[in-house]
Formats: structure tokens, sequence, C-alpha cells
């Protein structure tokens, strides 16, 4: 016996198992993402949520009255997979945040000791934090101003919160293909960590 | 280089020549478009045939009406305006052009 879950898909109702609810959920989740570079992505989706619809029902008789896992994969395969649907040509031309190379230095909050401010200048330039460290400690015990430069910088360097800035801190272009390789990275990096 | 990847660069290139194609013969729905492409052997995800549609649509190549179906909710039923027939005019003789090219450097 399983759970059901009742969803409006493309003005359809449905009784659909719960763990093909989630599925389906992640494959319109993910067309979303793909779509997001597009203008009228909300009427391209609503468009194959309709045509999702009509499969679905195809697939119900008066016996068999919800929808199950396999029925949301089967759907899938005749739809497509999101990243074969959105035109990725489209998309880099049509989707980027900030200036092309937008090149701006930010703290670095992942890789920080202190403030990360040495792991956000090497950053910028593409050297290991641990160099400017040296250079910091080295400049600090030769005069002194090094602390006063490392506490400046932090007041005036804006903490990399957001994926985006993440991006740009390094000088890469913040697109969708990018934002996207960089959260997937994020999440086998925790994935790793958890053993999951 | 992947041969799965070029191919279906390929195909996705002239997908959209032969959406126009299909709703010159007659305005039809988008599932039927599907249908005809399949039946001439061009492999493609259902999928990949929305976002060119409102595309076009947006383009102003493609308009549409809502029709209503027995089975439920309303269906957007396609058809070609008079700038997409134009435009489709231009694809048929650029895909002449292309074709012959292609004849000629194979046969050299």
């Amino acid at each position: 016996m399983k759970i059901t879950v009742s969803i409006n898909l493309g003005g359809y109702s449905f009784n659909i198992d719960e763990d093909a609810y989630t599925e389906l959920k992640r494959y319109l989740k993910s067309l979303e993402f793909n779509l997001a570079g597009e203008e009228s992505s909300a009427e391209i989706i609503s468009d194959i949520e309709a045509r999702m619809a009509e499969l679905f029902r195809a697939r119900l008789t008066g016996y068999k009255q919800v929808i199950t896992i396999t029925d949301v994969r089967d759907v899938i395969a005749v739809m497509g997979n999101p990243e074969d649907i959105s035109d990725k040509e489209g998309m880099s031309s049509g989707a980027k945040f900030t200036e092309p190379g937008a090149h701006r230095m930010y703290r670095d909050p992942d890789r920080r000791i202190i403030g990360g401010v040495c792991a956000g200048i090497g950053a910028f330039w593409q050297i290991e934090p641990w160099i400017v460290r040296v250079i910091f400690i080295a400049v600090a015990m030769a005069g002194g101003l090094g602390i006063l430069v490392y506490l400046i910088l932090y007041i005036v360097l804006p903490e990399a919160r957001t994926t985006a800035q993440k991006i740009e801190m390094k000088g890469d272009p913040v697109n969708i293909h990018n934002i996207k390789e960089a959260v997937k990275r994020e999440f086998d990096n925790v994935r790793k960590n958890m053993n999951l | 280089m992947d041969i799965e990847n070029t191919k279906a660069q390929m195909r996705k290139g002239i997908l959209e020549y032969c959406i126009l194609s299909v709703l010159s013969k007659a305005s039809c729905y988008a599932s039927d478009i599907i249908r005809e492409l399949r039946e001439a052997e061009l492999i493609v995800v259902e999928g990949t045939l929305y976002p060119l549609l409102t595309r076009q649509k947006n383009a102003g190549l493609l308009s549409y009406r809502w029709e209503e179906s027995q089975q439920g909710p309303p269906r957007k039923y396609y058809e070609l305006t008079s700038e997409g027939r134009e435009y489709l005019a231009g694809l048929d003789k650029s895909w002449d052009e292309l074709v012959e090219s292609v004849r000629l450097i194979r046969n050299r």
C-alpha cells in the first residue's frame, strides 16, 4: 500500500503515487531551471505540463486510477531530458547576469581563516591563499601596517555570499551554465563529506 | 568528438525549418507536428518542440488559437502566419542551396 498525492497538472486532476510525485516534481523543477534564461519560459513549461497531462490521461483506464513511477519515467522519456529541451546555444547569448568577464574582488568565506581577505585576494588573482597570507604576515612583521591594511580590506571588500558572486570572484562569466556547475560541485562536496 | 552530439546538433538545426514546413501544409496541434516528424523518422523528443514553437510564435511566424477538446482542457491549435510563409520560403531556398553544396563537396 502506498500514499498518493493529489495534483493539478495542466488543468487535470490526478492521483499519483508519492514516489512518482517526487520524481515528477524534480523533473519539472529541472525544466524550470534549464529554461530560466528563455523569455516565455512559463508558457513553455505550461505547454509541456499540459502535454504530459494528456499522456498521463491516456495511461489511465477504468481499472488503473493512479499514476505510478513507471508512468512518470515513461512520460519523461517521451518528453526528453531538460538539458535536451533547453537550447543551450540560445541561452549563452541571452543569459549573462553581469558584464562578461566581470571580475570583482570579494572576501571568500569558504576558504577563510580569519576574514577571508587573503582567500579573496587569492581567488581574484588565481593564486593560492597561503601565498597571500605569507606576504601579509611578512609585511605586517616588517612594518605593522599590514594589520591595518587587512582591517581596511576586511571592511571594504564585501563577502561573496551568492553563487554568482563566487563565480565573479574568480572572473568567470556568470551564466546559467557556470552557476549550475558551481551548485553541482557544492552538492557533490556535501555528498562526499556526508558519505551519501 | 561525440557523434551522437554532432547528429543531435544537425537535427536541432533543421527542426525549426521542419516545424514551419509541417504547418504550411495544414494547421494542427503540437502533438500532430510530433507525429508527422516521427513518421518522417526525424527522431526528436517532444519536449524540444515546445520552446521552438513558443519562440516562433513570439517572432510572429506562427499564431495559435485555443481549441476545445473533448478530452479536457483546451489545446493550442497552431497555424503559419504570412510572415511565417515568407520565412519558410527563405528557408526552403537556403535548404536547397545547402543540399546542393554538400552534394558537390561529396562528389568531388
